[in-house]
């Protein structure tokens, strides 16, 4: 790395190694989208990433890290990986690229809670509202349309 | 627009050109029974399997199998709940109707929930070789799945029950490259679940012509079967365990394996909730819904937020 701008590269090239990762309950959705990637830290061949949780007690911490380390590993110049789950910032829907939000809604009818307000139905743009607090998982509710009664699960801000 | 059709043919043709079924059409009665029951079965099945892994909370080992199960639990109550909410939109039974059904013994759901995990190995048992075996199954509903709300629901449960599985290899991997007394255990477990796992799928059976022609199911259930004994019967074999099948063979002119004759009179049995732990099963289940009552009611009404 001894060219001009090399760091850069390696860190654009780690970023998008990332971004190859799929959330395992989201497949088509990587963590770059879901908003988990806080930091990079590169020192000459040994990389840190630092990712954060959806929710502390998330069963899938294990496999995502496994999956970066592999990902970021195959890189050129990049000797040594190690994943570190941050305990700050933490994590709200704000982080979700509006990517994220598309695939959400368009692949999982999942609509995301913002700042406490309901999300309209992905299906019909009818407005929902919330039928139980939670719903396959901590961080999602579930909500129904009022215009076409689809059931909506909703990932909570 | 809710639609209508003049008659049965009409119907089907419009399905066999793939179709979607919404709640609010004017569907055939006949379908409409049919995908009910369908469902209600699938939401039973997911709170009964809930219920189950539950169970196993305290009692699972090491922090890291804990929140797992602890996830898994969530998923599965969760799944339940939004299949009911489907189902009982369909307007035949309530949600509180159908699990009344289910708390009395009359509700119907798979047969490998009317059996009891005793061991740490059946819980590994349980998610290597059943949520398999449920998840290959709702692949192929969702595949071709006419009734829409349904099938919206099925992609997501199956990328969840995908996660699962994943961490029913992991768990597969760690006891069978564990200790004599871990191998021992899960050979123990897979003496009990093998038959039990195999026999979700069910026996070809007359019904499943209706289920295929109305694009319920895409295979029989015998195709399913088969590619499921494919898969696993070589893999634990591999890992050096036995198969409790007196009559397996590797068919070398088919290339495939042949488990032998199939006794469906456990499975019968429990479809008349005369499993092993069917009685138990459903009184903790009934028990469980009395003494949390009061959380409904308090969420249903709260006096003060």
């Amino acid at each position: 790395m001894s060219r001009p701008g090399g760091a850069d590269r390696l860190r654009d090239e780690i970023r998008a190694a990332i971004g190859t990762v799929d959330d395992p309950e989201y497949p088509g959705l990587s963590i770059v989208d879901l908003g988990l990637l806080e930091s990079i830290h590169i020192a000459r061949t040994e990389v840190t990433i630092g990712l954060i949780p959806t929710f502390s007690g998330c069963p899938a911490l294990a496999l995502i890290a496994g999956a970066v380390r592999e990902a970021v590993g195959r890189i050129d110049g990049v000797a040594d990986v190690e994943v570190v789950w941050l305990r700050t910032p933490s994590w709200s829907t704000e982080r979700l690229t509006s990517h994220a939000r598309q695939v959400l809604a368009g692949s999982f009818s999942v609509g995301v809670q913002i700042r406490s307000e309901d999300p309209p139905c992905p299906r019909c743009g009818g407005a929902t509202a919330p039928l139980s607090m939670f719903g396959p998982s901590r961080c999602r509710a579930v909500h129904t349309c009022s215009r076409c009664r689809e059931p909506v699960e909703v990932l909570r801000g | 627009m809710p639609r209508s059709w003049p008659s049965m043919a009409s119907f089907e043709a419009f399905l066999d050109d793939g179709g979607i079924v919404e709640v609010d059409d004017d569907m055939p009665e006949r379908y409409r029974r049919a995908v009910f029951s369908f469902i209600e079965m699938h939401a039973n099945s997911e709170l009964m399997g809930g219920l189950t892994e539950r169970d196993w909370i305290p009692k699972t080992p090491g922090l890291r199998h804990k929140m797992a199960v602890l996830a898994k639990t969530q998923d599965e109550i969760g799944h339940g709940h939004l299949l009911y909410m489907i189902a009982a939109d369909m307007g035949i039974k309530t949600r509180e109707e159908m699990l009344e059904d289910l708390f009395a013994g009359r509700g119907r759901f798979h047969n490998v929930f009317h059996y009891r995990a005793e061991t740490w190995g059946d819980q590994v048992a349980i998610a290597f070789l059943v949520d398999a075996a449920a998840l290959a199954s709702q692949q192929a509903v969702f595949k071709n799945c006419s009734y829409g709300p349904y099938k919206r629901i099925l992609k997501r449960i199956i990328s969840e029950e995908g996660f699962h599985m994943r961490l029913g290899e992991d768990r597969m991997m760690r006891i069978a490259e564990g200790t004599e007394r871990q191998r021992h255990m899960f050979q123990g477990a897979l003496d009990r679940w093998f038959w039990p796992s195999l026999q979700l799928f069910g026996p070809d059976s007359k019904r499943d012509d209706e289920l295929l022609r109305w694009h319920i199911k895409s295979e029989r259930n015998e195709v399913l079967r088969d590619r499921w004994v494919q898969k696993f019967v070589p893999l634990l074999l591999g890992y050096g365990f036995t198969i409790p099948a007196p009559d397996l063979h590797y068919d070398k002119d088919e290339g495939r394996w042949d488990v032998g004759p199939i006794d469906w009179e456990p499975l019968k049995r429990t479809l008349r909730q005369g499993g092993p732990d069917s009685a138990r099963r459903i009184g903790e289940a009934a028990d469980n819904w009395q003494r949390t009552a009061w959380v409904r009611r308090a969420l249903a009404d709260p006096v003060s937020r």
